[in-house]
């Protein structure tokens, strides 16, 4: 699903935000990314959703080779994707609906397509009673909610999610853990990068660590940090 | 991929009201410029019409009878070939003197109506090597039999060429300059539409939105503010002509009535400037597009 191969990616001059990353994922997989502030995980779900190209190395995605794919094909490529991040990116001046039904809009569905797939998407997300809300009526965790429910309305393969849980509280964490672990039994792929300890050690999920912009720990059922792992 | 129109006019309208006052500011411009750039084509245009007897660099007009005979006509031709100042003459039979006629006057029907073949003068187009021997070759033929008048004024219409050519120039000039401005004005409200929707943007992005489909209704507000304001110009150029018809036939300006121009003319003049806001408004949105929105 995922095949990343000896990619480099430099933002300046002698300054990596990747050094010769080489991973593969499978199907139905959930990944944690984990390291320290600036290590380069988000710059590899970046990549991955093809808005940063890697300078050397490939990249496929949903069985596409991202680092020769022409700019026209983006597009069509991001479709299979869903991506979620830690301020949301929700529009303010559109409702709970409106956002969602928005990311239908825009890759041109019908208007019945939307009257039929939003509100199932907002049963899902458990916010079909606050679907006439602006966000900022909403909790930071029901934001996120939101979000999701826009990255999942397609049905992606893939779900990318940069700290999303970066702005919320343990309750709506954990409800927003809940939801993509939900979206993960579906058959959806899911790469989180995240700091939160607590959510990575009881998880006990695949973890792939970043040093420097180096993949330097990739374990199947791992924990946040090092040395704390047991067997 | 298909486009709704009703998202288009939507978003395209949305953007339109949103920056209500920048886009009125590069409708008036594009407006203004292109009036301007009309009313230069008319008055260009009216100027060729009221000096189409003096093209190709005649300076003398020698009018036969419109009942010369032809041994008359003869006379003049052979003199005309004979004298060493003249560079080159032709002459202009009674048909074609008429077809000149119905040219000139085709704004008045009645008077071209009124007026047969036969009672329009045929005449010599005399170019001589020295503009200035046209007093003294012309008075050789004025008391000539068969000749009904001889006309240098060549003067005068060289004057009323280079005052019109002057005004034409400094006309155009400032409808360039404003077109500039306004091409400069539509780049600035689009720029600024772009950064206001700058979220809305990331998201089609980020959902997979076409590039196309992001930039359309960008572009097409450009064209609407084109589009408008070279309609308002070409309202304001027919205007501008029904005004000049009006003076000229109600104060009986006889002299200004060679400067009417033809309606084909006028429909040219409004293509012109329908055309000219199209371009503007486009290439400026497209340039704001390009340069501020990276899709
Ligand atoms: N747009 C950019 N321009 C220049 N340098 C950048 C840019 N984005 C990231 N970097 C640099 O690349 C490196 C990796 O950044 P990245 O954002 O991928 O880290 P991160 O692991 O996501 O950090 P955090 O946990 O703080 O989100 C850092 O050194 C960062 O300063
Ligand atoms: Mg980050």
């Amino acid at each position: 699903m995922i095949k990343v191969e000896n990619v480099y990616k430099r933002y300046k001059e002698d300054q990596y935000a990747l050094v010769d990353c080489s991973l593969e994922i499978d199907r139905g997989e959930f990944v944690f990314v984990v390291g320290a502030s600036g290590s380069g995980k988000s710059t590899l779900l970046r990549v991955l959703l093809r808005e940063e190209r890697p300078d050397t190395g490939q990249v496929w995605v949903a069985g596409k080779e991202l680092s020769s794919m022409p700019g026209w094909k983006v597009p069509f490529f991001r479709r299979n994707i869903g991506a979620i991040f830690q301020d949301f990116r929700l529009l303010p001046n559109k409702t709970v609906f409106g956002n969602v039904a928005f990311a239908l809009e825009v890759i041109g569905k019908s208007k019945r397509h939307i009257m039929n797939h939003v509100p199932q998407m907002l049963e899902l997300v458990g916010l079909h009673d606050k679907q006439d809300r602006f966000p900022d009526e909403l909790s930071g965790g029901e934001q996120q909610r939101v979000a999701i429910a826009r990255a999942f309305i397609n049905r992606p393969l893939i779900l990318l999610a940069d700290e999303p849980t970066g702005n919320l509280d343990p309750e709506n964490s954990w409800s927003v853990m809940g939801l993509l672990e939900r979206i993960n039994r579906t058959g959806t792929t899911v790469l989180m990068a995240t700091h939160d300890v607590g959510i990575v050690d009881s998880m006990r999920r695949r973890v792939i660590e970043l040093d420097h912009g180096q993949i330097k720990r990739d374990q199947t059922r791992g924990v946040y940090g090092l040395g704390q792992q047991t067997s | 991929m298909a486009i709704s129109l009703e998202y288009v006019v939507k978003e395209t309208s949305g953007n339109l009201w949103r920056n209500r006052l920048m886009s009125l500011a590069a409708v008036l411009t594009i407006s203004v410029s292109l009036a301007l750039a009309g009313a230069a084509l008319l008055l260009k245009q009216g100027v060729s019409t009221a000096t189409s007897q003096w093209k190709g660099g005649v300076q003398l007009l020698i009018f036969m009878q419109p009942n010369a005979t032809a041994a008359q006509t003869n006379a003049v031709s052979s003199q005309l070939k004979s004298l060493p100042e003249i560079k080159s003459y032709f002459y202009m039979d009674q048909s074609k003197s008429y077809q000149e006629f119905k040219q000139l006057m085709a704004n008045s029907p009645e008077l071209v109506k009124s007026v047969t073949e036969s009672q329009i003068p045929p005449s010599f187009r005399v170019v001589l090597k020295n503009p200035n021997d046209a007093p003294s070759v012309g008075s050789l033929f004025q008391q000539q039999v068969g000749v009904k008048d001889v006309n240098f004024n060549r003067g005068a219409i060289n004057t009323m060429l280079h005052v019109t050519s002057i005004v034409q120039f400094v006309i155009v000039a400032l409808a360039v300059v404003l077109l500039i401005s306004a091409s400069v004005l539509i780049l600035n409200v689009i720029r600024v539409a772009i950064f206001s929707r700058r979220r809305e943007v990331a998201v089609m992005k980020l959902v997979g939105a076409t590039n196309w489909f992001i930039r359309i209704p960008f572009m097409l507000e450009g064209l609407v503010q084109g589009l408008v304001g070279a309609i308002v110009a070409a309202a304001a150029v027919v205007g501008i002509q029904s005004l000049f018809h009006y003076v000229v036939s109600h104060f009986q300006v006889t002299v200004l009535s060679n400067f009417l121009v033809s309606s084909h003319d006028v429909v040219m003049t409004e293509l012109f400037v329908v055309a000219m806001g199209i371009i503007v408004g486009t290439a400026g949105s497209a340039f704001a597009v390009r340069r501020y929105l990276e899709v």
